[in-house]
């Protein structure tokens, strides 16, 4: 499933969330402590201290405020969290031009100590980054949750690295004549790099989703197909048959039926009617199986593509195969041969057998459906009698194969 | 992962005493291989009821490592063996005979392995005879046929169905006129073994062919038994490549 990744911190710590019980303001604090295993107390402690110090206590959690997903109260589960790692850049991204404009401010005279400011927002933003990183349930959010939408993801992330670009610009920029674009350049440089190091798991993390998301998506789309299949035919079938279980003939030919319709499904694949010598063959049997309930064994060995001969045989050993399961006793089967002067065809059943000669003359099934229609088309018919049954032979001469075409 | 451990049925219900063999030595010990409980069930009925007591079912197994230790436990003369199976190492049937490699019957002489398969697919029928079962029939098969069918491989003899039998024309191109010069040529079939072949896959039982080739019996077992051979020794790719490339229905 999910590939190896760091060591997980305690599992038992509730995730990161704001406005839980107890909460005096947006609840950051409270949530903060929770998942720390501190006192609330201690962190609105923190913050006002860090507030009287040129601000940064309140930017802090203001940017806390607006990245820490509030508590739901119908779920407690972990994977509902919906920050990521794109939100927090673009959290991050809109702190740094915050912190742009906070010192565009101090240069108009406004004295708000960035020399502290600063580096304490930094280093809170990027504590942020890396515990979310290493946070558990952020991990999961990630892998189930976010599942839905990896691009989305992607492109916010996008989106934060530029702001943080522009917002790191701006800052640098903001007093700095040309000469230091230079060493701005520098920094931005140094910045991308720690941007990009600090984004790299997210983003490989972000394709081996979208890569997961793809493979799962297809193997749904598989399942969903073989379940409507199922559904369409095995077991509309057993219903029928269940219905039917006093007729055992309708039964046999039901089951039968449904047999060969999944295997067909399950070893051929989808394939449509066939315009092949043995795919017709296999169709006229299927046919006399579903008229009549007898299964038939057709066995077929090359194949060619079907001509006008081909159809004429075709029909002829569907005659053989009709008479076989009318007058013939099962197991009936059926061979045909493609080879390369000739195509033969072999129906037998196991029945008593009969006589052409006693069959009347104005039977025209086995006369002109069987030994007329292979006469006409080139071919021959024979009607053996065998000790059990009997058998029906055709063969049919490949004339005008391209033989001598192309050598 | 199936537990092998929740017991493999061995059921050693052997018949109540030796006296129940006909003609000249006992009767065959089976043992049933299907991971279905139900068709087990069926086979067994069907059996007891054509056979008489000509064949003892000694026990049954519906997975791999089941089938492998409940063989090595009985020793049956014959195994009824389906080409899908769990456990092992995914190749059912082939992992059955695989694992009971150099296991002999009572008598001596090697377990025998008659594959039953629902599956017509080329890949499977080819995998399991190439594995060392002795013949291949469908599960449609009759009850009698059936009976026969495991008489013969326990006496050694090969079973084709007439399925198996076109494969075999197909896969070494008997059927497109290619013949062997010399029997003994694995690659493709003999003139004769051609002519058994295409009779199998007539619909014709072993009598019958003999009787339309004027030979004996034993003869027409004899190369069925050759053919079998070949389809095991044989590496003419078309084989590999037939079976993967093509399935049988």
């Amino acid at each position: 499933m999910t590939s190896q990744r760091p060591e997980p911190p305690a599992a038992s710590r509730p995730p990161l969330r704001r406005g839980g019980e107890g909460s005096l303001l947006a609840g950051v604090s409270q949530g903060l402590g929770d998942h720390l295993g501190l006192h609330p107390f201690a962190i609105r402690a923190l913050f006002v201290a860090m507030t009287a110090i040129g601000g940064a206590g309140a930017l802090i959690y203001a940017f806390l405020w607006a990245t820490i997903e509030p508590v739901d109260e119908q779920d407690a589960v972990p994977l509902e969290r919906r920050t990521s790692p794109g939100a927090l850049l673009v959290a991050g991204g809109a702190v740094v031009v915050m912190i742009g404009v906070l010192g565009f401010l101090q240069s108009q005279g406004l004295n708000l100590r960035l020399d502290i400011t600063i580096p304490v927002l930094v280093l809170t933003v990027g504590a942020v980054f890396i515990w979310a990183q290493l946070d558990t349930s952020g991990r999961q959010r990630l892998l189930a949750d976010q599942g839905g939408s990896p691009q989305k993801a992607l492109g916010r992330l996008v989106i934060g690295a530029g702001l943080a670009v522009v917002g790191l610009v701006a800052l640098t920029t903001q007093n700095a004549d040309l000469g230091q674009l230079r060493s701005v350049a520098a920094a931005v440089v140094v910045a991308l790099i720690g941007v990009g190091l600090l984004a790299a798991p997210y983003l490989t993390r972000l394709w081996r989703n979208l890569r997961e998301e793809q493979a799962a998506t297809a193997r749904a789309t598989e399942r969903a197909d073989i379940a409507a299949h199922l559904h369409d035919s095995v077991l509309q079938t057993l219903a029928l048959i269940q219905r039917r279980a006093d007729d055992p003939t309708q039964v046999a030919r039901l089951a039968r039926a449904q047999e060969r319709e999944l295997r067909s499904w399950l070893y051929a694949g989808p394939v449509g009617p066939a315009a092949t010598l043995a795919g017709a063959v296999a169709a006229a049997g299927h046919d006399v199986e579903d008229l009549h309930g007898v299964p038939i064994e057709v066995i077929i060995t090359g194949d060619r593509p079907l001509d006008a001969d081909g159809q004429a045989l075709v029909n002829a050993l569907r005659e053989a195969m009709l008479n076989a399961v009318r007058h013939g006793e099962p197991p009936v089967s059926a061979y045909v041969e493609v080879g390369g002067r000739s195509v033969e065809a072999f129906v037998r059943d196991h029945g008593e057998g009969f006589d052409l000669d006693a069959v009347p003359s104005d039977r025209l099934g086995v006369r002109e459906s069987i030994l007329g229609r292979m006469d006409r088309h080139g071919g021959t018919a024979r009607l053996r009698r065998l000790e059990h049954g009997t058998e029906v032979s055709l063969e049919l001469p490949l004339s005008h194969e391209p033989q001598g075409a192309d050598s | 992962m199936t537990d092998s451990t929740s017991g493999p049925s061995a059921e050693p219900r052997r018949s109540a005493g030796p006296a129940g063999g006909a003609g000249s030595r006992g009767p065959i010990r089976l043992v049933l291989v299907d991971d279905h409980r139900m068709f087990r069930s069926g086979v067994r009925t069907e059996l007891d009821e054509v056979s008489g007591n000509r064949l003892d079912i000694v026990g049954e197994a519906g997975t791999v490592d089941q089938a492998v230790a409940v063989i090595r436990e009985q020793r049956p003369d014959v195994v009824l063996l389906d080409v899908h199976l769990p456990g092992g190492n995914g190749r059912g049937g082939s992992d059955v005979i695989a694992g009971c490699a150099g296991v002999n019957t009572e008598a001596g002489g090697p377990v025998r392995f008659l594959a039953l398969s629902v599956s017509d697919a080329a890949e499977d029928v080819i995998a399991v005879i190439r594995a060392g079962a002795r013949g291949y029939v469908t599960k449609t098969i009759s009850g009698p046929e059936l009976g026969g069918a495991i008489v013969r491989v326990a006496d050694g003899d090969a079973v084709f169905s007439p399925r198996l039998a076109g494969f075999v024309l197909d896969a070494f191109g008997a059927a497109a006129g290619e013949i062997a010069e010399v029997d003994e040529e694995l690659d493709r079939l003999s003139a004769r073994e051609r002519e058994v072949m295409r009779l199998i896959a007539r619909g014709y039982q072993y009598k019958e062919v003999a009787k339309e080739l004027f030979i004996s019996v034993k003869t027409v077992e004899t190369h069925v038994s050759s053919v079998l051979r070949k389809l095991q020794l044989s590496s003419r790719h078309e084989l590999t490549a037939w079976a993967m490339g093509r399935r049988l229905l």
